[in-house]
């Protein structure tokens, strides 16, 4: 099969620019190429052309949770997102922390997923941080990360191991960083708002606190280390200072943690329930300022779905987590790009090569020869996002009802594609 | 509470139905009671006079009213109260209604009904009020967004959130000593943190200008207290002084187990209320207590017996006549149905 892309403009170049895909693979790029009758055609003029994204944190929780999404669901709106790969969290049911269960969960990765999915497996077993998961097995077999994401490792001797144990994988440990008895029983960030609500807060030193005695073991072990969704100012700081001291540290950031802050909770919105929670106004702007300058590497989701059911309790009950895939893309692109002024090239990195680059997976370039994964978006397009017209199982987004600026227009994963927004839109 | 010598007296002979006026009217179309910050000031010299005309209905021992013979109310109390469910049946019954006690151990709750389903459950039953006690704050508010305007939500704590009706019959108490709210000082004492009490006053008080400081021990006050416009102390000695009403609150003895506070004797030493530290407060200063008091603990038993200085027992008979007149402001709009 054979498809056309035409008049996109595939960045860096600044003219429109036509791209034939063979068999998955890019095989031509240039201009006016010539159409063949039988060739399925995208115009893509006004579009901009990027390699597919890549969400270093999503949970598909399929294992087990399939009321809340699957791996069908899930990667479906990954597409819809314009994301081509995405690295799932090993906090399923029942967890990813052994090889047959990895099979299996690779098995309905292969039965289901219609963009890639890299599973992450867990550090330890059960998520437990106390004994070593079979890493170099699991690494074997097709883990591409470790994390105990949700359950983050208090132990520091275990995390040690862990770090020492991976040199055998090659594969980065990835860090929610969270000290849990600071955080403990907190359900929303600590400050006025938690206070007037009478909330429980979740002080910013849970995360910074774990993040600084974490940097010191990474500082004796010397493996690479990654922060995912870092929420607050100082966390900034002390993985600003780990990079100038050489460690092998690298972070990402949630589009939510860019967008919103703790004020946005409103009057007990679960649907701004999250961990680590929103913070305040001062750390979103210390966060785009780690951004501009380097200190944070990735865009990640944390894609977290939850039924309505379980949204719709109260704010102590309610779990943590939104759903994010959908939406990240005009999310940050409206604050990185439009207001914070990052250049197109510095903006995509944050999607598509410096995650590749973490997870020691092949630079995404956009030439003849390569994998055909490409996200084509319409910049300038305005929508609605609902989250109940979109892809995922789950509804549990803070940005329903929101005007976004910037659509993925078309998803194409080894050639195929497989989202188009009209189709969406024409039954929204 | 005849101890007590009160301002504005409600005139002799009037009765709830002779109330009127914007205020009564927007009581009358509101949908729920949540909290205390959403009060007009119409609302409130209209629950005032209301109030003082329960009063003296209690006071004087007058047979139960008809004015709710068409209305049910439900005491849908989720954590335990004695207190605040018996002060709101006796209202409820002073006022005619029927009282529907709902017993959540026994109920479907317990088998993991939501408690918009239960809300929903008893609306379909035809429950044209429900008063909600519940362990989550903002559970309250998220039932009457589910519900609507259907039935009236009158909030009897939220967590650590709001409790309004304790709020308001702490304001009628005050004002019939002070009826001028404006730059009194008031002084709260004790662990703001996980006060619903405390929350509900702030709010209240400090709209309607009243000067408020509080106190407590460092680990039970909340971060940036003082964004809700309080003065905030570590020791008492500061907040009390001068002020012209000192509430304390009730501290639950878990706390020193969960390590909040060092010891309940610590706790006595620093924060307890007796003669000697209101001493520092107002010459004619007043004591205020939501109860049960810890006695001892958190007021000395000579201070909590003082009848010139204790408030506590007003303070009950004043809550069953504002929950009477929450009741009927709230329920006489909708006309028998």
């Amino acid at each position: 099969m054979t498809l056309l892309i035409k008049n996109g403009l595939v960045l860096p170049s600044e003219k429109p620019q036509d791209l034939r895909i063979k068999d998955g693979i890019i095989v031509e790029l240039g201009n006016n190429l010539e159409t063949t009758k039988t060739e399925k055609t995208i115009d893509a003029s006004g579009m901009l052309i990027t390699p597919g994204f890549i969400d270093m944190h999503t949970h598909l929780r399929d294992l087990g949770q399939q009321d809340k999404e699957t791996i069908a669901s899930g990667t479906k709106a990954a597409a819809a997102g314009g994301f081509t790969t995405v690295l799932t969290m090993a906090n399923t049911e029942p967890v990813i922390d052994n090889v047959a269960i990895l099979a299996f969960y690779k098995q309905k990765i292969r039965d289901q997923a219609v963009i890639e999915v890299l599973p992450a497996a867990a550090v330890t077993k059960g998520l437990q941080g106390k004994e070593l998961s079979d890493m170099a097995g699991l690494a074997d077999n097709g883990a591409i990360a470790f994390s105990d994401d949700g359950m983050p490792i208090q132990n520091l001797a275990v995390l040690r191991r862990a770090l020492e144990y991976a040199r055998l994988t090659g594969n980065i440990i990835i860090s929610h960083a969270e000290d849990r008895d600071l955080s403990a029983g907190g359900i929303i960030h600590e400050s006025a708002v938690a206070t007037n609500l009478g909330l429980a807060g979740i002080p910013w030193a849970a995360e910074t606190a774990a993040i600084a005695r974490e940097i010191e073991i990474v500082r004796l072990t010397g493996s690479p280390y990654h922060f995912t969704h870092l929420s607050c100012a100082g966390s900034v700081r002390l993985v600003r200072q780990a990079k100038e001291d050489g460690l092998s540290i690298t972070a990402d950031v949630t589009p939510h943690h860019l967008n919103l802050s703790v004020d946005d909770i409103g009057n007990y919105r679960t649907c701004c329930k999250m961990n680590p929670p929103l913070r305040s106004a001062e750390d979103q702007e210390a966060i785009i300022e780690g951004i501009k300058d380097g200190t944070i590497d990735a865009i990640a989701t944390d894609h977290a779905p939850h039924t309505d059911l379980e949204k719709e309790q109260t704010m102590a009950t309610a779990p943590f987590g939104i759903i994010g895939l959908e939406t990240a893309f005009a999310l940050t692109y409206q604050k990185l790009v439009r207001e914070a002024g990052l250049s197109h090239e510095r903006f995509f990195r944050l999607l598509t090569s410096n995650p590749a680059r973490i997870l020691q997976l092949p630079e995404p370039k956009i030439k003849a020869g390569e994998k055909a994964n490409l996200a084509i978006i319409n910049p300038n397009f305005s929508w609605k996002y609902d989250s109940h017209q979109g892809v995922s199982r789950a509804h549990n987004s803070p940005f329903c009802g929101r005007s976004l600026h910037g659509k993925v227009m078309f998803t194409i994963f080894q050639g195929n594609i497989v989202f188009t927004a009209a189709e969406r839109m024409s039954h929204a | 509470m005849p101890e007590h010598t009160f301002a504005n007296a409600s005139a002799p002979g009037r009765t709830l139905t002779d109330l009127e006026g914007p205020g009564l009217k927007q009581w009358q179309q509101r949908s729920h009671l949540l909290d205390t910050d959403d009060l007009t000031l119409e609302e409130l010299n209209t629950l005032l006079e209301a109030a003082r005309i329960c009063s003296s209905l209690i006071s004087k021992q007058e047979p139960p009213l008809s004015l709710l013979n068409y209305s049910t109310v439900a005491n849908l109390f989720y954590e335990n109260s004695t207190r605040t469910r018996s002060s709101f049946e006796l209202a409820a019954r002073r006022l005619g209604a029927t009282v529907l006690n709902l017993d959540i151990a026994s109920s479907s709750v317990a088998k993991g009904e939501t408690i918009a389903d239960t809300a929903k459950t008893l609306l379909a039953m035809g429950v044209n009020a429900i008063v909600q006690r519940h362990s989550a704050s903002g559970s309250a508010a998220q039932v009457a967004e589910i519900i609507g305007n259907s039935l009236k939500i009158i909030n009897a704590g939220d967590g650590w959130h709001a409790h309004p009706t304790q709020a308001l019959l702490d304001y009628f108490t005050i004002s019939q000593i002070s009826p001028k709210i404006k730059g009194l000082k008031i002084a709260i004492i004790g662990d703001i943190t996980h006060s619903r009490v405390a929350r509900s006053n702030i709010r209240l008080l400090s709209k309607l200008g009243a000067v408020i400081d509080v106190a407590g021990p460092p680990t039970l006050l909340p971060s940036e207290l003082s964004a809700m416009g309080v003065k905030v102390h570590d020791r008492l000695e500061p907040a009390i002084e001068g002020a012209d009403f000192v509430m304390t609150l009730r501290l639950q003895l878990e706390r020193q187990q969960d390590g909040l506070i060092p010891s309940l004797s610590e706790y006595r030493k620093l924060y307890r209320l007796d003669s000697t530290k209101m001493a520092l407060a107002a010459p004619q200063a007043y004591v205020m207590h939501p109860g049960p008091i810890n006695r001892d603990l958190e007021i000395s038993h000579e201070l909590a017996n003082d009848q010139k200085r204790s408030l506590v027992s007003t303070q009950v008979a004043n809550g069953v006549a504002v929950r009477m007149a929450i009741l009927y402001l709230l329920l006489s709009g909708k006309g028998k149905n």
